[in-house]
């Protein structure tokens, strides 16, 4: 995949300008997602102001921005965690109303944190395994018997968890507690808790943040073979420009909690406006 | 030596997900059952069963539950000694208002009345955590206490505020309360009985409930994320506590000291159990069972250590030494092993798979 190897090489990627990748090329028609107009203040702060802007199905979304941009934000708005007080929010067809977290997940929608949020006094495959809870259907007193139903359930489970685990290349680390495993390893175990969950609209806070330059291609790689493979949709955060500009369909920026500008990696790229508040001007 | 998995291949993920799976692990395990089940009642005597089994195996089962909620869940508790005592008298308000029903039954009943309980006093858990929590189940503790002194009702209006464990038998002529009950009938019934409990305890941590209780432990914002209902988690939790604490009160009143009164279960009663999954090891089922039998047998060790060793010592010496070394050994192990005797044991059980090579 080419879109691989350019990911971490933004110079090479300069050079290349234009022409880019067969990402621009892919078309995407449904919309999974659609923000309408957004607004979140907390107190006199706003976080986010009149923010419109639609997450098709299949795609890689990226949402860049400045620090303080309101990225992390408006994910959180999406799953849930925060309320915006202005806007709506229309997923698969039906305007949502206001619901918690939990509510976001039984719909389809998985989430990994710009901090890494494990379950650290658990092992790598406890951790997947509770991705799987929403799926798992044996009631108390089932479980408290364990032999049986339960069992059957849990080695179900456990083939799913499995998959991932090889599809993610983290065979080695299974039983290992999570709070031992090093940062870019726990990242990916992060992911593979979401993907467990079988998720429809994938949300990635800076899924490469921290990592050397390798990590960033393996989880670049990952997150390609993801959209392919099991055709999620995607939406990421991320700093890295060229990780950006390479493996999205379509790019969203933010700036002060306000849009800047939308569209393909490319044009957005050749916006002024965004090229002024965060790519930075040649001087 | 000898302790060690090679050669033991697993080929299917249900033995991967055993309780023990390493081959030593389970023979050991059944051997110690079977030991306790076949040979203890024949060589013990009656001391040893009354005052060091019986306790042992009521404080294991309360271990249990609190380490469930504590350990597993994260949730602070105080309430114990107040959870204790809703086991002890619903089992007794249940068992003289239906004599005919099996004790057994009537312990569960007391159990299942006891998670009600533990139900609604979780409630506050759903908006504070930590110490705060802690308070709030403090205020379980001592309205609980308050409930069952003050109205007469829980005791059959008995003068002295005390409830007697009338005669009841398991089965037969196998008496395991009241005055007939001999210590061997009630150290088999409560061996059996905590360890179907433990096992229990054991099959619901590794199921799906367990997973969304240590998600909330561990990162309650994260549970939330992945579809985990903090709600559900949380009071889940409360209730399967206090159903072992319940049952485990129910017990300490029939079988250990056959009479109790509500002021038997004060705040010490909870703290007593908090110091023993923190000693054995939090969120650790075998910890409960090592912090139990260190906090029963130390006391009993310590006054009898003297006399062994031909020392004569006046006997509140002994009482207040005994204070003191107990203080100080819950020191000393918090700060060699926080995490408890259960992580020293399996320390302890990595290094055996080494020895005699530890490179």
């Amino acid at each position: 995949m080419s879109a691989v190897a350019t990911a971490a090489a933004p110079n090479q990627n300069q050079q290349e300008d234009g022409g880019v990748t067969q990402n621009t090329a892919r078309v995407f028609d449904e919309v999974l997602l659609e923000v309408k107009d957004i607004s979140l203040a907390f107190g006199g702060v706003k976080a986010l102001t009149n923010i419109s802007f639609d997450i098709r199905k299949g795609e890689i979304r990226a949402i860049i921005g400045p620090n303080g941009a309101g990225k992390t934000s408006m994910l959180n708005v999406i799953n849930g965690f925060y309320h915006p007080q202005d806007g709506t929010i229309t997923y698969k067809g039906q305007v949502r109303r206001k619901m918690r977290p939990h509510n976001a997940a039984k719909q389809g929608i998985a989430r990994t944190f710009q901090n890494v949020a494990l379950f650290k006094g658990m092992s790598t495959l406890d951790n997947i395994m509770t991705g799987r809870l929403l799926k798992m259907r044996t009631n108390m007193l089932l479980q408290a018997i364990y032999w049986g139903p339960n069992q059957r359930e849990e080695i179900r489970h456990r083939e799913y968890c499995e998959q991932i685990i090889d599809f993610l290349e983290i065979q080695a680390i299974r039983k290992t507690p999570v709070g031992r495993l090093p940062y870019g390893l726990q990242k990916r175990v992060e992911l593979a808790r979401a993907l467990a969950m079988e998720p429809e609209l994938l949300l990635l806070d800076e899924p490469m943040a921290g990592m050397n330059v390798e990590e960033k291609e393996d989880m670049c790689r990952f997150v390609l073979d993801v959209n392919e493979e099991f055709g999620t949709t995607i939406a990421l955060i991320e700093h890295d420009m060229g990780v950006v500009m390479d493996i999205s369909d379509r790019v969203v920026v933010l700036d002060y909690g306000r849009k800047l500008a939308d569209g393909p990696p490319d044009e957005v790229r050749r916006d002024e406006e965004v090229i002024r508040a965060y790519l930075g001007v040649g001087h | 030596m000898f302790y060690r998995e090679a050669g033991q291949y697993k080929s299917d993920y249900a033995s991967d997900q055993a309780i023990f799976p390493i081959r030593q692990d389970r023979i050991g395990v059944l051997l110690i059952f079977l030991f306790a089940l076949l040979v203890i009642p024949f060589i013990a005597t009656n001391y040893l069963l009354n005052s060091i089994l019986v306790p042992f195996l009521v404080f294991s089962i309360a271990a249990i539950g609190l380490n469930i909620l504590t350990g597993y869940c994260g949730q602070v508790s105080l309430g114990t000694g107040g959870f204790m005592a809703c086991g002890a008298f619903f089992t007794f308000k249940l068992t003289t208002w239906m004599p005919e029903v099996n004790i057994l039954l009537i312990f569960l009943m007391a159990g299942f009345g006891t998670a009600l309980v533990g139900i609604a006093f979780g409630i506050p858990s759903l908006r504070i955590k930590g110490f705060y929590l802690a308070i709030a189940t403090l205020a379980a503790q001592f309205f609980l206490i308050w409930m069952f002194t003050q109205n007469p009702w829980w005791t059959n209006y008995n003068p002295a505020g005390v409830i007697t464990a009338p005669p009841r038998a398991l089965f037969g002529n196998f008496y395991i309360t009241g005055i007939e009950a001999t210590p061997v009938n009630k150290y088999l019934f409560l061996l059996c009985f905590t360890a179907a409990l433990a096992l229990v305890a054991k099959n619901l941590v590794r199921s799906a409930l367990g997973r969304a209780w240590m998600a909330i432990r561990d990162m309650d914002i994260a549970a939330e994320i992945i579809g985990i209902r903090p709600m559900a988690a949380k009071l889940s939790a409360f209730a399967v506590s206090s159903f072992f604490i319940g049952i485990s009160g129910a017990a300490w009143a029939f079988m250990y000291t056959a009479s109790v009164e509500a002021l038997a279960f004060e705040v010490t009663r909870s703290f007593q159990v908090l110091f023993m999954i923190i000693i054995g090891g939090l969120g650790s089922i075998l910890g409960s069972f090592l912090g139990a039998a260190f906090i029963v047998l130390l006391p009993i060790a310590l006054s009898n250590l003297p006399a062994m060793v031909g020392l004569r010592l006046p006997v509140d010496l002994i009482a207040h030494l005994e204070f003191m070394i107990f203080g100080a050994l819950i020191v000393f192990f918090l700060i060699v092993e926080p995490n408890g005797l259960a992580r020293l044991w399996q320390i302890g059980k990595e290094k055996l798979r080494r020895w005699p090579f530890p490179y």
